[in-house]
């Protein structure tokens, strides 16, 4: 046997509404997620596209592992040409939709052209009968929570749903897509980075409905071997610490203590607010309000997303992250974690990117336009970013429209997307990915939070875990299972019955970012785009700037013989 | 002697020190003692009451700490390591 077989490709022209499934090719059997989306769009799309033109092309990629029984593997990566960076762009998300998508064995939807009508809006339906393209007229405009609310109503129970919120309707930079989770069936997981919601509703899609009915799970080739595999890491994984059991939002005070929790608009590393912002607040409220960690997917054994109730028990929010606790709290001087909630709740319904949207609130801030700490003015501010107000427009368009919009000079990004918590300052080797990783400045490209780094040591460390990354967001794994490139390869060749070698792995992790940054390289950039903004540069924290010298950063992107280490490297973002 | 395993996130005072190997009998007098070496370490790890910081996990020879950590008593060979969640979300 070789494993799962018959896969397929969904391809979608909205300039006619039709929808065409192909085989999909057997070379690619190992690519999934984050690189079958750079393979894609390396050969379908024109890098020097207008990214809310028809010529952009909109990739929805399950990971290589989805609807298998390995845990926690369900990861669907969002790509296309980002309007926000005006380079390549995944981002990628847990719920449903990627496990369901391969159990019926597609793996992945590929969006091409555009209607002639704009206000026109479509779904893409996927189940055991096929796809179709089908008009969504009736749902334009409505925020997340209400679409899906309907849609369950108009589905069978068993679908979930990939939308596109009111932001990206309006085609803001700084939009999502949003995918519905496991059990609530809320739109509250979200591919929120570099505005790919923004490239799904330039394509007028508002939706896209999936079906498995009763698609089994993926079988392995070894399936002997493959159980076994599931059972001991998930036996390792619940005997271990489970560092994330409480949810990333606990994360606060090591961030805090750390310098890397940025208060009004990263003009300090720390936050007098870190109390009161600490998850470990939310994890408390439980006991009186409800409210629990859950798995946003089926299979996953970390559980690190908490449901958040407000004071009268009711549902408001998931998941309440570390990355939104920072950009729309202290980052903007709000000391409530409960605000937080409530602007968490608001970006999903309206289909934003917290950290964007953060971001950019803070320089509104910065610039003197809004009071810092102003929570009720903020969530205002979040609300009416879908009636296109002047203000609204540039808060969706993300930090640097801001920035353009205000004439503020402070805008701390990297290629045009905002720095997320994680500051490049006290961490040098991850500023390094940011200049260098063809995502802009995305932690979840290569996180490396290791204070006590020496310079000769931030480039290898940057180009290892942005290696580990990319193919850990191939995979269809979870960043927070920690899986590294022994543990992906020992799935892999379970799954397909071969031997999939360290330096074969190796070398998929370095084709996914050479893919990403020949796109780029054919987009326009240039090396002397590889830089952080000007402020990081020169406004310290904690006595540091990011200073870190053109010619280390540019040896990140030069490929390194592999050490032990790189195959032992946990993924982390 | 011991070994106290430090975790990336805390490699700042150790100026990137992963291994440092202390004398001490108790995990707060190998602790203790890394933080007497490396200013700034200690804050790191334990609370200004002196109780370790909620968000820390201890583990000895591999095995997790639990309940009056601090207390454990150390022999020569052992690892003390610390783990602090890290992510972002």
């Amino acid at each position: 046997m070789s494993g799962p077989s018959g896969d397929k490709i969904i391809y979608v022209d909205m300039t006619n509404q039709t929808a065409e499934v192909k085989d999909f090719p057997e070379e690619w059997k190992l690519l999934g997620g984050r690189a079958l989306s750079a393979k894609i769009l390396t050969a379908d799309c024109d890098p020097k596209c207008d990214p809310l033109g028809p010529d952009n092309v909109l990739v929805m990629a399950p990971g290589v592992l989805s609807g298998t029984a390995a845990p926690t593997s369900g990861r669907i990566s969002i790509g296309a040409k980002s309007p926000l960076t005006g380079g390549i762009k995944e981002a990628n998300t847990g719920g449903q939709p990627g496990q369901h998508l391969m159990k019926l064995g597609y793996r992945a939807i590929v969006v091409k052209g555009a209607p002639s009508d704009a206000e026109a809006r479509y779904a893409v339906e996927i189940n055991e009968d096929g796809v179709s393209v089908t008009s969504a007229d009736a749902h334009k405009g409505k925020w997340n929570y209400t679409l899906c609310q309907d849609l369950h109503g108009q589905y069978p129970k068993t679908a979930s749903f990939i939308t596109c919120g009111p932001a990206g309707e309006a085609r803001l930079s700084g939009a999502s897509v949003a995918t519905t989770d496991q059990d609530n069936r809320f739109p509250a997981r979200h591919a929120a980075r570099g505005g790919l919601g923004a490239v799904m509703g330039s394509k007028g899609l508002k939706y896209v409905m999936v079906d498995p009915g009763r698609a089994s799970v993926r079988q392995p080739s070894d399936r002997k071997k493959f159980g076994e595999l599931c059972k001991t890491y998930t036996k390792d994984y619940l005997d271990g610490p489970q560092m994330f059991k409480t949810g990333t939002s606990s994360v606060v005070p090591v961030a805090n203590m750390l310098h890397t929790f940025p208060y009004k608009n990263r003009v300090e590393g720390q936050s007098p607010d870190a109390q009161t912002l600490d998850g470990a607040r939310i994890v408390e409220s439980f006991e009186t309000r409800g409210g629990e960690m859950h798995n946003c997917m089926t299979g996953c054994i970390v559980k690190c997303s908490n449901v958040v109730h407000d004071a009268q028990g009711e549902y408001k929010t998931s998941a309440l992250e570390f990355e939104t606790l920072t950009l729309l709290g202290a980052n903007c001087a709000v000391a409530s974690w409960e605000d937080v909630a409530d602007m968490d709740r608001l970006c999903d319904e309206v289909g934003l990117d917290t950290i964007e949207t953060g971001a950019a609130i803070a320089v509104l801030m910065d610039a003197g336009q809004l009071e810092w700490g102003d929570a009720e003015a903020m969530k205002k501010l979040i609300a009416e970013i879908p009636e296109l107000t002047d203000r609204g427009k540039a808060i969706g368009n993300g930090a640097v429209a801001t920035g353009k919009f205000t004439g503020h000079h402070r805008v701390p990004h990297a290629k045009g997307q905002a720095i997320p918590a994680w500051d490049p300052r006290p961490l040098k080797a991850t500023g390094v990915t940011y200049c260098t990783s063809p995502m802009g400045a995305d932690h979840t490209a290569g996180l490396i939070v290791n204070p006590g780094l020496q310079p000769d040591q931030f480039a290898w460390e940057s180009q290892k875990v942005q290696i580990v990354n990319a193919v850990c967001d191939s995979s269809g794994f979870c960043q927070f299972l920690q899986p590294n490139l022994d543990n992906i390869r020992d799935f892999y060749g379970a799954l397909y019955g071969e031997e999939f070698s360290r330096e074969a792995i190796h070398d998929q992790g370095w084709e996914c970012l050479a893919d990403e940054w020949a796109f780029n390289d054919a987009a326009g950039f240039g090396a002397s785009d590889d830089v952080m903004a000007e402020c990081l540069s020169k406004d310290p924290i904690n006595g540091q700037v990011f200073d870190v010298p053109a010619d280390i950063v540019a040896a990140a992107r030069q490929r390194m013989p592999a050490q032990d280490d790189l195959f032992e490297a946990k993924a982390s973002g | 002697m011991p070994t106290v395993l430090i975790p990336p996130p805390y490699r700042g005072p150790t100026d990137g020190a992963a291994e440092i190997v202390v004398e001490g009998d108790s995990v707060l007098a190998c602790l203790e003692a890394v933080g007497r070496k490396y200013p700034g370490f200690l804050d790191q790890v334990l609370t200004a009451d002196g109780a370790v910081h909620r968000f820390v996990k201890l583990f000895q020879n591999g095995e997790q700490l639990d309940g009056d950590v601090l207390s454990v008593a150390v022999s020569e060979d052992d690892s003390i390591e610390i783990l602090a969640a890290i992510a972002g979300g």
